[in-house]
């Protein structure tokens, strides 16, 4: 059977690439309301988020 | 608002991730049962995510950030109130009789409790319902993306639909959960941002409930009168109409939720899904409903310019607010090319998630209520995988031609939800009854939910509210359309209820053998006594009840 958590990990790991090389690429990337490296922000915790379901797909693999 | 290579990008991504997923999956199906039931076989986490992904609709999302702004919190009382009890309810009380009574659907658990007509009423109008409800959906999407993006409207409801038809013909009903849980993580992540951002801006809750009307950042301190609070209810009204009627019936007797946890692996496992689900439920209002609250104390707001930080929408040409593009419109005042990529998709995905939720649960009920009972009886199994694939395929096509009779006659689709609530309303006191006291048989269950329904329709005719119902005459005026809906449910319950037990004890009862496995005190209910404390439905439901309460004092 599938683990759900590797393609959900893979997902979040490519989407959290993907915006955190936009906030380190264009880091002056704004929106009308915005101060801040948004894309950088919210980049790294899919990446951790991403990250941490493949260790733990990986782990359960191991057992 | 226009969108960036990446933005694009991004979506292709997920889009490439769905089918991926289904494709995947495709192998695991050799039966019907796999198709439409996953074998129950799907781990615990994941029915619970899925439990509450295939409820939060694109619908449901623009229209608690549009309640929000119209509201204020006392849209989260759709949460804490509306799905939270019913939901542990169906956990701890429910549940044994659907999965142990190894029913298919719960209008084949009408049909073992009671007798077929029941099935039939409830199978044919859950069917219609299902297609109607995910064709109105894809209107709302399209009609959304095309307001906001300029994209075809034809385009975005054919191609959404090809995508969620690809997967759950690939995989079937397994393949929609997988997916369901992919969508929830990535509604969280395209929507949470906005959430922080939309309130730092606002300068924090703090800020928010400075610059609102008080009755607009609290939940229960104005429910005293229908007058005194935005939506126009009364603490009654709320508590049995929504908290009670309404919530019970969807979240306890729609196949479309109950269908995840029957899908679980275990017993234990089934009864737990709605528990654990409960938990991020609870969270959600944060995420879906607070961004329109700060909407509006952001609009409220002046930058240095001298312009306001942020206007409400209006409908084209008009001066009267168009709530429902608020969660869009922020969006575009808060998200840079890459996060709006992922506030899109994640919409995208919450579409998605309710319309194979529906398209799932259609085919299970057509396939299994409807045509095996009455079509064609006894086929060999590989003949209803084969229904079970054509139905998907049927179901997408009907909600496609339910979207445009939506976008052409908007008033018809107002009127068949409107009847499809009357038949709704009652459905829980049936439930309630035929699972809690063994005397209520198939004559008073059919009777009680025909009169249910006349019940809510007569409710509907008699009284007015902005304007609307009254075809019968002017008996009440309710102060809004939210608390008329409320009462026709309580009134809907309380017919269905009454007529049940009356005619009930005037019918001869069911063979108590006959009802072993179906009936609270006639069904050994195991207890999972070696399990760990958090693997057991009650304590869960104890934490859970614990911090929905604590939630709602924070807030009240």
């Amino acid at each position: 059977m599938l683990d759900l958590r590797v393609p959900s990990g893979w997902f979040f790991v490519i989407l959290g690439a993907i915006l955190v090389g936009m906030g380190l690429f264009a880091p002056d990337l704004r929106a009308p309301l915005t101060e801040t490296n948004v894309n950088l922000y919210s980049g790294l915790p899919m990446l951790a988020f991403g990250g941490f379901l493949l260790i733990m797909a990986w782990r359960a693999v191991r057992k | 608002m226009k969108l960036a290579a990446v933005d694009y990008v991004i979506l292709a991504t997920y889009f490439a991730f769905v089918i991926g997923i289904g494709w995947m999956l495709r192998k695991k199906v050799s039966t019907s049962g796999d198709f439409l039931l996953s074998g129950r076989s799907v781990p615990v986490w994941i029915t619970s995510l899925a439990f509450i992904a295939a409820n939060l609709g694109a619908q449901e999302l623009i229209g608690m950030a549009a309640s929000g702004a119209k509201y204020g919190i006392m849209t989260a009382h759709f949460y804490w109130v509306g799905a939270i009890p019913a939901m542990l309810f169906m956990g701890i009380f429910m549940m044994p009789f659907y999965y142990g009574s190894k029913a298919r659907s719960v209008p084949e658990f009408l049909k073992m409790r009671f007798d077929e007509k029941t099935r039939g009423y409830n199978a044919i109008t859950f069917a219609v319902m299902t297609v109607f409800s995910s064709g109105i959906s894809m209107y709302a999407l399209g009609l959304l993306l095309h307001l906001v993006l300029n994209w075809d409207f034809n385009v975005c409801v054919l191609a959404s639909a090809a995508i969620v038809l690809a997967y759950t013909y690939l995989g079937g009903l397994t393949s929609a959960i997988y997916n369901e849980v992919l969508q929830f993580f990535l509604i969280v992540a395209g929507f949470a941002p906005l959430a922080i951002l939309a309130c730092a801006k606002a300068g924090g809750w703090q800020g928010i409930v400075s610059r609102l009307p008080s009755n607009m950042t609290h939940s229960w301190h104005y429910m005293g009168s229908a007058s005194q609070n935005p939506m126009g209810v009364e603490l009654f009204g709320m508590v049995a109409g929504l908290g009670f009627v309404l919530s019970f019936g969807y979240w306890c007797t729609n196949f479309l939720v109950v269908q995840r946890a029957m899908a679980a692996d275990s017993m234990s496992a089934a009864r737990r899904t709605p528990l654990l689900g409960a938990i991020p439920k609870m969270f959600l209002p944060f995420i879906v409903i607070l961004p329109g609250i700060a909407a509006v104390a952001l609009a409220k707001m002046v930058g240095p310019d001298g312009a306001h930080l942020y206007d409400l929408p209006l409908k084209a040409g008009g001066t009267v607010k168009d709530y429902d593009q608020v969660l869009t419109t922020l969006m575009a005042r808060f998200y840079p090319a890459g996060l709006l990529g992922v506030g899109l998709t994640g919409l995208m995905a919450s579409f998605m998630s309710g319309m194979a939720g529906n398209v799932t649960a259609f085919n299970t009920v057509f396939t299994y209520d409807i045509y095996q009972s009455y079509i064609r009886k006894s086929a060999p199994d590989s003949h209803y995988l084969m229904v079970g694939r054509m139905t998907t395929i049927v179901g997408v096509a009907l909600s496609i031609g339910a979207a445009y009779v939506a976008r052409s006659y908007n008033n018809i689709m107002d009127l068949l939800q409107f009847v499809f609530g009357f038949v709704n309303a009652p459905l829980f006191a049936t439930f309630l009854l035929g699972m809690f006291w063994k005397r209520s048989t198939a004559n008073g269950a059919f009777s009680g939910m025909v009169s249910g329904t006349v019940a809510a329709s007569l409710t509907w005719g008699l009284t007015v509210a902005e304007g609307k119902g009254g075809i019968f005459g002017t008996v009440y005026t309710f102060p809004s359309v939210m608390a008329q809906n409320f009462w026709i449910a309580i009134f809907a319950f309380s017919a269905c209820f009454l007529v049940t037990v009356v005619v009930s004890l005037m019918t001869a009862p069911r063979p108590e053998k006959e009802l072993e496995g179906l009936v609270y005190g006639l069904t050994k209910i195991r207890h999972d006594e070696g399990a760990k404390w958090w693997q057991r439905p009650a304590p869960l439901a104890i934490c859970v009840s614990v911090l929905v309460i604590l939630l709602n004092i924070w807030f009240a």
